[in-house]
């Protein structure tokens, strides 16, 4: 079997910044990804795509072709398509490849597993024709697909990007019906003082404004009373606005409100985590090279706390960096100095997350739904359910999870997760730290019996 | 003295019991613990099981046979009830075996089992082609299996939350989060929790499952109970594939496989190994073939709750008169046994099931 220094999951800017830095020291690196190319999310296909949709898809996006060029020079050995379902300790990375399982060693793991997006469950939001403005971009990025008749609803940049995108393409959205307010907005202007770099984000999200205006599409801000109605599919948004009742029809919804760390791989390894209350997630507990309380496991990246593509960049190095003087392979002093310009780098960028968690705070009503909503859409949970369990007696969501079964569909509990322990912990009066998270267990992502058995054989002929 | 009884957990033992004493009017407080806690009830493989139980004390096997009895009227009085089914089938089960020998060796100790019974042992050996008539899918490696037909499967998790449903309805009191530090019997019982609650009882009835060996020498209990792990695996939801449940494979009610499942020494660790995984895997698609294409959506640890015979543990305590223990390793196959009949034993009536075997006695040095 394969023993590495380090092995990292994840080939987004973290993953790919810190493994092409650790082979430059020395070390010997398996970076597993899922996709068939580098780049994560924000990056997805960048080295076909930029070519072909570069001038659609912006600068910041083909600033990606840089980190997968250093990541193909680098010596790394990157393992495309590679789907990690366990870690345990010693680490050993299980995972699989065309469908066959394999297995690597490593004396230390870094998670970059980045983010996923807030799910938004509103009344009607499991019904055809709805997805998140995420996939919307997958289908652009990697497909060049875009919705026509279509209506963004939620808050934060991406959704004006989106929309943007979907202007400059030809295919403007019906309308962008946004669920943060003007006070939001207002009351995050206060945190822009000591943020050079917020105003960047503030100019770019006003720039994305002036153009959508200049198209044409309608804006309504402060939504309130949001449901996608459809029997079949869906076929309109409802919703209040500026004192109004609207309704528009519609074959297609984009749902976003931000992204969380995907925190599936850390939470496997029992890593402590801790509520933070500013960005409404669980975030893993890191000391200031992105180590956790799992001695040799690192998470950087949004994985660690949503920071965004050039935070999860400089992250990434630091924690590699961290990671090359522990294998012995740089001193101490070499270490530091190394490490002081990513530190600068990283403070200027984090900078500016007060206020993009204060100007697009997640929408209230998908935070706590009404009773009737869905809120576990493998196994049709509604936050009523939720809400019943509680009285029953249960204090946190693994005892919720028993009894209604949210969570224990093929998405692992990863889209119901921070709701159940938000209507837990509202419901129980508790904080989400002391009602607590899904216990997550392998297999992180789906497995066929077939792969797993076929391990089993694996290490019966190694040991003959 | 605010109720009856205190009972000193809150998993389908307990709750089980509990449930029983509402019955007959009594009172009772049930101390839960956390959502962390280790909890067979949560874990399970949800057999109601009659099979390979008891083999070397037959009482064992009665016992098992006369709860899985009682398990239908049990489980359609707790639905009734709450409004929510208990999923249960008792159409048999399997011992699924993969050489001639080892089937005629179990098929040996069943027939000894069988006279000490008094005949009352209802299996059935099934060579390969007449399981495969009952079990289309099962694999060429299989060579027999014995079919019981007192065995069965139950939704656990259901009955957990029914029987959490029911205990609250029936005005049983329910503390959550708890985690006693300490019971002591001035003139009742005093129970503490860690923080700080205290409940008192005239009776108090040890149901702690694992707890049980930490808390019950003090209060005048052996308590020699392990923990031992077995991991279970469950795939997608799948159309039908397996009509009678086995150790190895159950298709469960919502349509999932169900496998399991390891028995490891591992003290009160209930991860997950990929060996462990992996063993479980082979042996499933040795079993039922077309398994190696579902896909594994969930795996699990759990620590079974064991005495060092496997057998049960109903003690009354010497030094702590009104304290009992209960503890089992088969929860569910005998929740309606600890429903229906237990109290009877704890309020000592004439109608009490004797349990004599089953007392700490058997553990005494010799």
């Amino acid at each position: 079997m394969t023993r590495v220094d380090l092995a990292i999951i994840g080939a987004g800017p973290a993953g790919m910044a810190a493994a092409a830095l650790a082979a430059r020291q020395g070390l010997r690196v398996t970076l597993l990804d899922e996709q068939p190319r580098a780049g994560g999310q924000i990056y997805r296909d960048v080295d076909r795509a930029a070519a072909l949709r570069g001038d659609l898809l912006g600068p910041d996006y083909t600033h990606g072709a840089t980190l997968t060029a250093a990541l193909k020079h680098s010596g790394v050995d990157h393992v495309s398509g590679a789907v990690v379902w366990a870690i345990e300790e010693g680490f050993a990375l299980s995972y699989t490849k065309d469908g066959r399982g394999a297995q690597v060693m490593a004396d230390r793991v870094l998670l970059a597993t980045g983010a996923i997006e807030r799910p938004m469950p509103l009344p009607g939001w499991t019904l055809p024709g709805v997805m998140t403005a995420g996939a919307g971009q997958i289908l652009l990025k990697q497909s060049g697909v875009l919705a026509r008749r279509a209506v963004l609803v939620g808050t934060g940049p991406l959704l004006y990007l989106t929309a943007a995108q979907m202007l400059r393409a030809g295919t403007p959205p019906l309308a962008l019906v946004e669920t943060a307010t003007r006070s939001d907005l207002l009351g995050a202007m206060r945190h822009l003082g000591g943020a050079l770099r917020g105003w960047r984000y503030l100019l770019k999200g006003l720039g994305l404004l002036a153009e959508l205006k200049r198209g044409g599409v309608k804006r309504h801000v402060g939504a309130t009373g949001l449901a996608i109605e459809g029997l079949a599919r869906a076929e309109a948004l409802s919703f209040s606005a500026g004192g109004k009742s609207h309704r528009i029809a519609c074959d297609t919804v984009y749902l976003h409100h931000g992204v969380v760390p995907n925190v599936q791989a850390a939470r496997s390894l029992g890593i402590a985590h801790d509520w933070n209350a500013a960005q409404a997630c669980f975030l893993p507990r890191l000391d200031i090279w992105g180590q956790s309380d799992v001695p040799g496991i690192y998470v950087a990246g949004d994985s660690a706390g949503i920071g965004g593509a050039k935070v999860a960049e400089e992250a990434g190095r630091l924690a590699a960096l961290h990671v090359a003087q522990a294998a012995g392979r740089i001193t101490q002093t070499e270490l530091d100095r190394q490490a002081a310009p990513l530190r600068a780098t990283l403070a200027r960028e984090r900078a500016v997350r007060p206020f993009l968690d204060r100007a697009y705070p997640p929408c209230p009503e998908a935070l706590a739904p009404a009773d009737a909503t869905l809120i576990c859409r493998c196994e049709e949970v509604t936050a009523g359910d939720i809400r019943n369990y509680a009285s029953l007696g249960c204090v946190g969501p693994n005892q919720a999870k028993a009894f209604g079964r949210a969570g224990m569909g093929p998405c692992q509990g990863r889209y119901c997760g921070l709701t159940v322990t938000a209507l837990l912990a509202e419901a129980n009066g508790q904080t989400p730290d002391a009602t607590g998270y899904y216990r997550v267990r392998a297999p992180l992502k789906p497995v066929t019996l077939g792969e797993l058995a076929q391990m089993d054989q694996t290490a019966q002929d190694a040991a003959e | 003295m605010e109720t009856d009884y205190t009972l000193i957990g809150g998993g389908v033992v307990g709750l089980s019991v509990a449930w029983g004493l509402l019955k007959r009017g009594r009172t009772v407080t049930v101390l839960d613990g956390d959502d962390g806690s280790f909890r067979a009830s949560r874990g399970n493989f949800g057999l109601v099981w009659v099979q390979s139980k008891g083999m070397n004390q037959p009482r064992y096997a009665q016992w098992s046979q006369g709860s899985a009895a009682l398990w239908a009227d049990f489980a359609a009085e707790l639905g009734d009830a709450t409004g929510q089914s208990v999923p249960l089938e008792q159409n048999g089960g399997y011992d699924l075996h993969f050489s001639e020998e080892s089937l005629q060796e179990t098929v040996d100790k069943y027939n000894v089992l069988k006279e000490k019974l008094g005949g009352d042992y209802p299996f059935e050996v099934l060579g390969h082609n007449a399981l495969r008539k009952e079990e289309p899918h099962i694999g060429p490696k299989v060579v027999g299996a014995i079919l019981h037909h007192q065995d069965g499967h139950a939704n656990p998790l259901q009955l957990l939350r029914a029987l959490a449903a029911d205990v609250r309805r029936l005005g049983g009191r329910v503390l959550t989060g708890k985690t006693v530090s300490r019971v002591s019997k001035p003139d009742s019982f005093r129970v503490t929790c860690e923080d700080g609650t205290t409940v008192t009882s005239a009776k108090v009835v040890l149901a702690a499952g694992l707890g049980a060996a930490t808390l019950g020498p003090s209060m005048g209990f052996k308590a020699p109970i392990r923990p031992q792990r077995g991991q279970v695996l469950i795939t997608e939801k799948l159309p039908k594939l397996i009509n009678r449940p086995s150790l190895i494979a159950r298709q469960v009610d919502e349509g999932g496989i169900q496998i399991g499942a390891t028995n490891e020494e591992v003290g009160l660790d209930d991860r997950v190994t990929q060996p462990g995984l992996s063993g479980l895997a082979a042996d499933a698609i040795a079993a039922y073939p077309a398994l190696a294409k579902a896909q594994l959506v969930r795996s699990w640890g759990a620590l079974r709750v064991l005495s060092p015979d496997g057998l049960p543990i109903y003690q009354h305590s010497a030094t702590m008169p009104g304290a009992y223990l209960v503890t089992c390793h088969s929860g569910i196959t005998l929740a309606a046994a600890h429903a229906r009949l237990l109290p009877d034993w704890l309020e000592g009536t004439e109608a009490a099931p004797d349990l004599e075997v089953f007392s700490e006695q058997r553990f005494a040095v010799s």
